[in-house]
């Protein structure tokens, strides 16, 4: 069974949508029906179009293994919609979860670190590197996705085990580690340590808090204006 | 450059966030660079999207939670320092442009949940009219773009007509540099160390030991 060069292209471009229209009622859902329904047949667009109006969220890039699998079950035509809708639900928030965890947790931000560094020394270059390997990645996962999930069908969840997660997401927060490192030593000597190391403290107590986001804008606002004040 | 084009222009970048890709073209670091090219000045637009970004370079957007929309901030925080330092000297336009941006990424969390709350509307909509899915979903384009726009309008008019008089506090680079990388590390310990990726801080600490030395 193989999927078409055309229905990959249709599958891989309409994914890119996939939170276009995200709300808290169906969250991703529209999303995932919209490149589902791009990427089907035409004789089963309208009994996929009835069966997945609901709810549907994962992450984002992760969304393709989901749909592979989905289009390929639909080809197949074996499974009842009631069973496809069960692979949904359970590979949704496994997908989700590996997914938050190897990019919001740990690829995207270490690769912001690396590229925040090189560009406040080297310029431009910090935010063309970013650009560029954090989209091999992303695109990677796009792409191999949509195949895998079409080639292996259900048993795509197993993929979760695999080291394009384990071992990519080890060795990302192996450098994000290495260039906080870096980064703190090249601060502190270049700017006022004495000011740093006591900020830096006060800010990781926050997010250890869980003090987050509102609470820390404001205590950097206020912050900001004493210094400028002094 | 225009009130109006650069908020097109950033409402434009931050689809990318909000309904196109997530390619990463709306994070603070891209942003401020393609901001700064835009005035003429891209080596103030990176070292801004480099403050920005790790000012911001913790909030996850993880199942629920929407953090404070830190996309926003960065073309925010450019783009005023741009339209300030037209008329007022950049030490002012700075502590006003940071202000801003530290603002901007509060409103863009709360209209956030306004924009997904409206887009459940065209969730109900295809729901009544099930061959409306193509334009029911694709007009989250239109909500992402206008909530983006909505944001950035007043910032960037406000940004361009005032002329800050000569009391009101300044800031100079150091003073933003020391929050921004404070706010980073701490983002940094928060997301990175555990007990077995300290030796690799350590590690790192001693290279840029070496690296200042050499």
């Amino acid at each position: 069974m193989r999927l078409g060069f055309t229905r990959f292209i249709k599958i891989l471009f309409s994914s890119f949508f996939i939170q276009t229209s995200w709300s808290f009622f169906s969250m991703q859902g529209m999303g995932f029906l919209f490149t589902l329904v791009s990427g089907a047949e035409k004789n089963q667009r309208d009994k996929i179009r009835k069966t997945h109006k609901g709810f549907f969220n994962t992450h984002p890039y992760m969304s393709s293994y989901i749909i592979g699998a989905t289009i390929r079950a639909y080809d197949e035509g074996k499974s009842s919609p009631d069973e496809i809708k069960r692979f949904i639900t359970i590979t949704q928030t496994s997908f989700a979860s590996a997914g938050d965890i190897l990019f919001w947790q740990t690829l995207r931000p270490a690769l912001l670190l690396v590229a925040t560094i090189l560009s406040i020394k080297l310029g431009i270059i910090g935010p063309i590197i970013f650009i560029v390997v954090y989209n091999i990645f992303h695109l990677y996962h796009r792409i191999k996705g949509i195949k895998d999930g079409y080639n292996i069908g259900w048993d795509v969840i197993y993929l979760l085990k695999s080291k394009r997660f384990t071992t990519v997401q080890h060795i990302f927060e192996i450098l994000g580690a290495f260039f906080s490192g870096l980064l703190f030593s090249l601060a502190a000597l270049k700017i006022n340590y004495l000011l740093l190391i006591p900020l830096t403290l006060l800010f990781t107590v926050l997010l250890i808090k869980r003090f987050w986001s509102v609470l820390i804008i404001i205590t950097v606002i206020l912050l900001l204006i004493i210094m400028v004040m002094v | 450059m225009s009130v109006i084009l650069i908020s097109i222009i950033g409402s434009a970048i931050l689809l990318d966030k909000y309904a196109f890709g997530e390619f990463g073209i709306s994070q603070p670091i891209v942003s401020g660079t393609i901001i700064g090219a835009l005035f003429g000045d891209i080596h103030t637009g990176i070292f801004l999207g480099a403050i920005f970004q790790l000012i911001f370079l913790g909030g996850l957007p993880i199942g629920r939670n929407i953090p404070p929309d830190g996309q926003a901030a960065g073309v925010i925080g450019c783009g005023s320092y741009f339209l300030l330092g037209a008329a007022n000297s950049s030490e002012h336009s700075l502590f006003l442009a940071t202000i801003f941006a530290l603002l901007g990424a509060i409103i863009g969390g709360v209209l956030d949940i306004y924009t997904r709350q409206y887009n459940e509307k065209l969730n109900h909509m295809f729901m009544r009219k099930e061959h409306s899915l193509y334009l029911c979903h694709l007009s989250g384009l239109v909500t992402a773009f206008m909530r983006t726009l909505c944001v950035f309008l007043p910032f960037f008019i406000l940004s361009s007509i005032i002329t800050i008089p000569a009391g009101f506090p300044q800031m100079n680079r150091e003073i933003l540099m020391i929050i921004g990388i404070s706010i980073g590390l701490a983002n940094a310990i928060y997301l990175f160390i555990r007990k077995t990726t300290i030796i690799y801080m350590v590690l790192g600490g001693l290279c840029g030991l070496a690296l200042l030395v050499l």
